[in-house]
């Protein structure tokens, strides 16, 4: 018999969902190996038999079950619950379920303060919040933070091939090493350990020759550019040069943290300040946290009373 | 303020240390909420570290190490201070007050000035905690895991 996967999405965008869709080949591979019970994306399921409001969620039980994006609403808490019961491997699929990912960037706000911002400012006319838009919870959640997870696939979205393996090797029950260096490891770019003393704006180009491979360009961060590859995550580009860099550009971090209970924010800022960077020259430091900002990472300012800032 | 507040004070152990040390001996008296942790070199506190004691709840860090240019490892002491603005900085990001943290330099046959600096810590958390009482009953964002 085969085993089966169950496949559950929360507060987030469903890229995780396309990445896995997107695997070409191996889907087919995959689709032959396990049984589908339950994938929102892909086939129709009623979570409750409609006898009443307030009964539990029902979902069919799995052997393995893949949960995308963070929790952001209420009724995220019962459909995770419900997974974690009837699940007995649990993976966290894409950033927003490992580290909040992008949605959790309104947790340096409060739910309010966001709604308000979205719906009536300056730049959008007052309109009312809409009676049919589910309440926000107070911040969003890394499902870690809810129920335990048995396996974390940071990545926005992951790489298919890694989402296709690692539900393979649950299947047969085989080891699978996930990569756990940063960005940085498979980097080819050439450093030479003395850069720019500052930061440069995002909007500055890196200096290279367009026909030369990538390993003759010199390290992004050495030429200035704010690269997160130091802090985060590797993998996206398997054993091969990252995806961001591959293009040129200097890693965003969408991986989060190398280390569980790393934080992008902090330990960039000590990479820079180590290496007689001038941190000040960051324009926005919180957005280094875009993608990890659960856990308590980010959160609204506190008030002084006597309402003074804090400054 | 909440007398379960603890502040961590990270001492180096070739000059803060020995001034602690001595401050014991010479009887000084300071407050009972400072936690000394003993490490090599204040320049081998990660920020991570110091990080970590306030989400577990600690009120205050301190990192004191010895003196500019005194350094028993020559620089280390300069790498703490970079570090030092890095995280005094970040701390605001990540929703810390910047009174919760403070670097600063003892040397060993200074104790007066450690004790100086622990009153000073403890007086400024307690007006910390009268502006912003929330900030220092710590681990109000750590949720506690089901299942």
């Amino acid at each position: 018999m085969k085993p089966k996967l169950s496949c559950e999405w929360l507060h987030g965008c469903s890229g995780c969902e396309i990445a896995l869709l997107n695997s070409g080949e191996l889907l087919l591979s995959l689709f032959q190996q396990v049984d589908i019970v339950h994938f929102p994306l892909l086939m129709d399921h009623k979570y409750t038999d409609g006898a009443g409001d307030d009964e539990e969620v029902s979902l069919p039980e799995a052997d393995i079950g893949l949960v995308t994006g963070g929790v952001g609403l209420e009724s995220h808490h019962g459909v995770l619950k419900a997974m974690r019961r009837q699940c007995r491997i649990l993976i966290a699929l894409g950033t927003c379920a490992v580290h909040g990912g992008i949605p959790a960037m309104r947790n340096q706000w409060t739910a309010g303060c966001t709604m308000e911002t979205v719906f009536s400012t300056a730049t959008t006319e007052a309109a009312p919040v809409p009676d049919a838009v589910p309440a926000l919870l107070d911040r969003v959640l890394s499902i870690d933070e809810q129920v335990r997870v048995d396996v974390s696939l940071p990545g926005c979205p992951p790489r298919p091939k890694m989402i296709v393996s690692v539900v393979e090797a649950l299947a047969q029950q085989k080891k699978l090493r996930l990569p756990y260096k940063s960005v940085c490891e498979t980097c080819p770019t050439v450093r030479t350990g003395k850069g720019q003393a500052v930061i440069r704006r995002g909007t500055a180009k890196p200096e290279y020759t367009p026909d030369e491979p990538l390993s003759r360009m010199r390290c992004l961060l050495e030429q200035g550019l704010l690269c997160m590859g130091p802090v985060t995550a590797g993998g996206c580009g398997g054993r091969e040069v990252p995806l961001c860099l591959r293009s040129r550009v200097p890693c965003r971090g969408c991986y989060g943290p190398v280390h569980e209970g790393g934080n992008q924010l902090l330990d960039m800022m000590n990479a820079l300040a180590s290496n007689g960077i001038d941190y000040r020259t960051i324009i926005d430091r919180k957005s280094l946290l875009r993608f990890s900002g659960a856990h308590g990472r980010l959160r609204p300012e506190k008030k002084r009373r006597g309402g003074q800032q804090l400054s | 303020m909440n007398w379960d507040a603890k502040i961590i004070a990270f001492c180096c152990n070739w000059c803060s240390y020995a001034a602690a040390d001595l401050a014991g001996i010479s009887r000084l008296q300071y407050s009972g909420s400072i936690r000394i942790i003993r490490v090599l070199c204040s320049g081998m506190v990660h920020p991570q570290q110091v990080l970590h004691a306030l989400e577990k709840g600690a009120a205050g860090v301190m990192i004191i190490g010895c003196h500019s240019g005194e350094c028993h490892y020559l620089k280390g002491n300069e790498l703490a201070l970079a570090r030092a603005e890095v995280i005094a900085d970040t701390l605001e990001d990540l929703g810390y007050a910047k009174e919760q943290f403070e670097f600063t330099w003892v040397s060993s046959a200074e104790p007066e000035r450690l004790v100086a600096a622990f009153h000073r810590m403890s007086a400024r958390l307690a007006d910390l905690d009268r502006d912003m009482p929330v900030t220092i009953t710590g681990g109000a964002w750590q949720q506690n895991n089901e299942t």
